[in-house]
């Protein structure tokens, strides 16, 4: 046994050394008022902005088919709304095309990157069973949903006033980095809640997912701009399809790319 | 068993290696293996993909069989605390571990594998390196987590830090050399677009992995190859170095 492991007396504070009014250097975080035993939508809704400590606890407690369904609605239903105002930029038959592959794009990223949250996750110490981190999932989701409609009238002013591919392609981009942001530190408090101590595991695994989020785009294309198929057979990885189309625009109203 | 009890080992975790538990760690090392070494050959052809759910499992087994016995004295030797049996689980387990990483990460190795141009697509040779880089990556990924792994569990029963840092890096060592040249053996695991596919190379025996990273950095270094090895051997060792002065300091 490792002879620094062993718990020695406490060793009082040196006069010469320690200021006089010491003060904690980190003031402890304050309780989170736990959740009700049946909460209510808004409830889980202000936990999901407020709150991740106290959703964690409660749906440590098995209660978890409620609030996945709850948070994976509201992820669906935000994604079809920003990949409607996505779908605004070309129209016609983007005005459908856009909101769903946005939405199906988000789901498989977050259905083929599940398995390796949950390794990740263990792998971070945290005690969390495959429901309350399905929940959990879903609840990120539907926070990055709900910061994208945040951001959607912003995205639409530009779509209707501007043909470029590449700025548009890159406002959505940082739209969805910046709210993925949020979703994954909600994940990573989350986490933390039920027990996980390191970062390591889930900086790998958030950096996965952004990848796999970010080839979507690429694998579902066109979600921008218009073509004769509904989706294509050629593949590509993201970062060269963004190079090749940075610089193009839309074509004009009656021709088709 | 679960997959937690093999991800969060308990103290006790290399006292009991019995029948039942090694089997199970054997199990999730070969399904997770085999799992991954099938995404990494199936873009090149499906078939590739089966050869590799083959060998990857293979290439851990012949370095552990191969390897136990050093593997067991070094154990011994260094003041790990472990006895033969337990070293081959302590190693078994870390394998189980990189298995299980990579096996989780397979839903994405496909959809990379599904998006990569095809081997037979002018953007192949691109495609081809791309996918390899990506590959290492997340298995040094794995790797490294896999190695803390066994360290910490090394730590627990090692007389000092010391004993357990110098039993890691004695196997690292000792695995790391085995194992490269059974991947030599055992290639191709990525099928190169331009070759056939096939289980193993014709005369696989032929030729060492060591030699022909010797070759390949004399060409690159313009016959230089010795001082850059010094210099990459260096550099290796300054992390390393560190982390095991950090890690007697605690």
């Amino acid at each position: 046994m490792n002879p620094n492991d062993t718990p020695g007396p406490e060793i009082p504070p040196n006069p010469a050394t320690e200021p006089d009014t010491a003060v904690p250097a980190v003031a402890p975080p304050p309780l989170e008022e736990p959740l009700p035993e049946n909460p209510d939508g808004k409830t889980l809704f202000e936990a999901l902005l407020r709150r991740p400590g106290a959703l964690a606890d409660h749906l440590a407690k098995g209660e978890s088919g409620k609030v996945t369904r709850l948070f994976a609605g509201i992820a669906v239903a935000s994604f079809m709304l920003f990949g409607f105002v996505l779908g605004c930029f070309a129209k016609h038959e983007q005005l459908w095309a856009s909101p769903l592959k946005v939405t199906v794009g988000m789901v498989i990223a977050g259905i083929i990157c599940f398995p390796s949250l949950y390794i990740f996750t263990t792998l971070t110490g945290a005690r969390v069973s495959l429901h309350q981190l399905g929940a959990s999932l879903a609840g990120a989701l539907a926070l990055a949903g709900l910061l994208l409609l945040g951001i959607a009238p912003a995205v639409w002013i530009f779509a209707e006033s501007t043909n470029s591919l590449g700025f548009m392609g890159w406002l959505a981009m940082a739209a969805w980095l910046v709210s993925a942001g949020f979703a994954l530190r909600f994940l990573k408090s989350m986490v933390a809640a039920t027990g996980g101590r390191g970062k390591g595991p889930l900086t790998v695994w958030s950096v996965v997912f952004l990848l796999v989020s970010l080839q979507m785009t690429t694998s579902l294309r066109p979600i921008l701009g218009r073509s004769d198929d509904f989706l294509t057979n050629e593949k590509k990885f993201f970062l060269q399809h963004w190079a090749e189309t940075s610089g193009e625009s839309l074509p004009v109203e009656g021709s088709r790319r | 068993m679960t997959l937690r009890e093999l991800i969060q080992p308990d103290r006790r975790w290399l006292d009991r290696p019995d029948g039942k538990r090694v089997v199970w760690v054997a199990g999730a090392a070969a399904l997770g293996l085999a799992c991954y070494g099938f995404s990494v050959g199936i873009w090149r052809a499906p078939l590739m993909g089966f050869y590799v759910a083959v060998k990857l499992p293979l290439l851990v087994l012949l370095t552990l069989v191969c390897n136990g016995l050093l593997n067991g004295l070094l154990g011994i030797l260094l003041g790990s605390g472990l006895g033969f049996r337990q070293s081959l689980f302590a190693l078994l387990s870390a394998f189980a571990l990189v298995g299980v990483i990579l096996g989780s990460l397979v839903p994405v190795t496909l959809l990379l594998a599904w998006n990569a141009p095809p081997p037979d697509s002018a953007a192949a040779a691109t495609s081809h390196a791309s996918y390899l880089v990506c590959h290492t990556l997340l298995i040094a990924i794995a790797g490294i987590v896999a190695n803390i792994h066994l360290y910490r569990l090394l730590a627990v029963k090692a007389a000092s830090p010391a004993a357990a840092s110098a039993t890691l890096l004695a196997w690292l060592g000792g695995n790391g050399f085995l194992g490269a040249q059974f991947s030599w053996i055992l290639r191709p695991f990525f099928g190169s677009p331009g070759l056939h596919v096939q289980f193993l190379r014709e005369d696989p025996m032929r030729g060492n992995f060591y030699q022909t990273v010797w070759r390949s950095l004399e060409r690159i270094t313009d016959g230089n190859a010795l001082p850059c090895l010094i210099a990459i051997g260096l550099i290796a060792a300054v992390p390393v170095i560190n982390a095991l002065r950090q890690q007697h300091q605690k």
